[in-house]
């Protein structure tokens, strides 16, 4: 007898992967949050005229972009506490591990959208004599955060795939939820399908909201 | 009103402006003509620093621009700066181009602002424009908020950076009417131009520069007639 799709396993498993759901929507969340925050310091440091903030926000970012995901993961899990001595949590492992790596992508491409607007445009800001933090808040960044919006969707989408790599560490979001299912029913055609579409449900939402938001600022050159 | 003295300037190897000294009175107009390159720009980007100076002393309104002690901002917001590009803030509207210096350098109130600036925007013709974006305005109209976005800090100094050659031929006129009246209520400016019309009409001062030195001076009347320098000379005779 060939192989049977039996959908009431995908019925019985959806519920209890909604649990995992939430985690992976919560580690997205608070970790590209927190990203979102170093990767504007990051990327900010590296437009800056000081040299020692230039160097820190790049040893930063090239640590995390020439090193895999999934050894930072071990590292702040496994690795940290053991040199502090400490125990971490196994989600905020998660969500720093999240945290820091999307910061770095997030940097280069703050870095990117502040480097491509007009020089002109400062230098208008300074004459009137903004100071150089008011011409980066009120002239530069409002422009740069809009050039933003497409890359950082982008970046978005591949965090919230990445959150499936925290499986390693032991913390029950989407993937993690599947793997218990299949533990017991050994039904992994149908739990992984299921899995797949979830995901597949979750960025094709994420990308509708970061176009539909797109649109909403492209209002305004 | 600006004092410049052995001003040098290089980017690198290259230097561009090599020893300029010019004094300019109060309420006095001067525009700088000279071939591309010659560093007019730099001159001017000099006195509001948005380049440093390589040596020499810029003295704006009593102020040592290059002293440690002076508050660049507080001299900038008096010294006003018009772009060849115009740059304005393609995110703002017209008026609130022209109020974010009233607001965030000079604290004034956002009610207040919004009056000097609808005030500015009558001054220059555009009170009707207020709240269009820069991309709904023509060149003409882009450059007259940015000298109402100037003068909305109530400078001292204007300066000028060929506010007209990026503009098409029939919008230059509108520009140069808005200079002139500026000239006419008693402010100091510093036209980089080769509008011969406007200096010979306005201006108290033509200043030839070539190669970072100034190779001519005179009143407009002289200067463009009977010019001295060869230089001068070969230039007017291109350009005219
Ligand atoms: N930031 C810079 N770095 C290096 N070289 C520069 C820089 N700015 C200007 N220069 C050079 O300095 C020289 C003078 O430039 P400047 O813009 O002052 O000339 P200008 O008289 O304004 O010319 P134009 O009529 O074309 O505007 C040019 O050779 C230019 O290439
Ligand atoms: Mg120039």
């Amino acid at each position: 007898m060939g192989f049977q799709f039996k959908y009431s396993v995908v019925w019985e498993s959806v519920p209890i992967l909604l649990v995992g759901v939430k985690l992976t929507l919560l580690l997205t969340f608070f970790g590209l949050l927190i990203g979102f925050f170093l990767g504007t310091a990051a990327g900010l440091g590296k437009t800056s005229r000081s040299r020692i903030l230039n160097k820190i926000a790049g040893f930063y970012i090239e640590s995390i972009r020439g090193t895999p995901l999934m050894v930072q993961v071990m590292f702040i899990y496994f690795g940290l506490p053991m040199a502090l001595n400490t125990r971490i949590p196994p989600l905020v492992a998660g969500a720093v591990a999240i945290a820091l790596n999307s910061g770095a992508y997030i940097a280069e491409i703050v870095r990117g959208a502040i480097q491509s607007i007009d020089k002109g445009q400062t230098e208008a800001g300074r004459s009137i004599g903004l100071t150089r933090f008011q011409a980066l808040l009120y002239v530069i960044w409002p422009q740069a955060f809009k050039r933003m919006i497409p890359p950082l969707g982008n970046q978005f989408i591949i965090s919230l795939k990445d959150t499936s790599l925290l499986v390693v560490i032991g913390v029950g979001e989407l993937t993690r939820t599947g793997q218990e299912i299949i533990a017991v029913n050994f039904r992994a055609f149908e739990v992984w399908t299921s899995v797949a579409l979830i995901y597949l449900v979750m960025t094709l939402s994420l990308s509708k909201v970061l176009s539909f938001t797109e649109k909403k600022l492209e209002i305004r050159a | 009103m600006i004092k410049i003295k052995e001003l040098h300037k290089s980017f690198g190897p290259l230097e561009v402006l090599k020893g300029i000294d010019l004094h300019i009175k109060p309420g006095e107009v001067v525009v700088i003509i000279g071939p591309s390159g010659s560093g007019k720009s730099t001159l001017l980007r000099c006195i509001n620093r948005l380049e440093e100076t390589t040596s020499g002393t810029i003295i704006v309104d009593g102020y040592d621009i290059n002293d440690t002690s002076t508050n660049i901002n507080f001299i900038r917001s008096e010294t006003g700066m018009v772009f060849q590009q115009f740059n304005l803030f393609p995110h703002m509207t017209a008026l609130r181009n022209v109020t974010l210096g009233p607001v965030k350098v000079r604290k004034v109130s956002r009610t207040e602002a919004n009056k000097i600036g609808m005030e500015l925007l009558v001054r220059v013709g555009l009170e009707d424009k207020a709240n269009a974006y820069p991309d709904q305005l023509s060149g003409g109209q882009k450059q007259r908020v940015a000298i109402a976005r100037s003068l909305a800090l109530n400078p001292k100094v204007m300066l000028f950076d060929e506010p007209t050659s990026a503009l098409d031929p029939e919008l230059v006129g509108e520009v140069l009417e808005v200079m002139k009246t500026l000239a006419t209520d008693g402010m100091t400016m510093v036209v980089v131009s080769h509008e011969m019309g406007f200096a010979r009409e306005v201006a108290d001062r033509a200043i030839f520069m070539d190669d970072g030195v100034v190779v001519e001076e005179n009143t407009p009347e002289t200067f463009f007639m009977r010019p001295q320098n060869e230089r001068t000379k070969a230039f007017l005779r291109m350009v005219l």
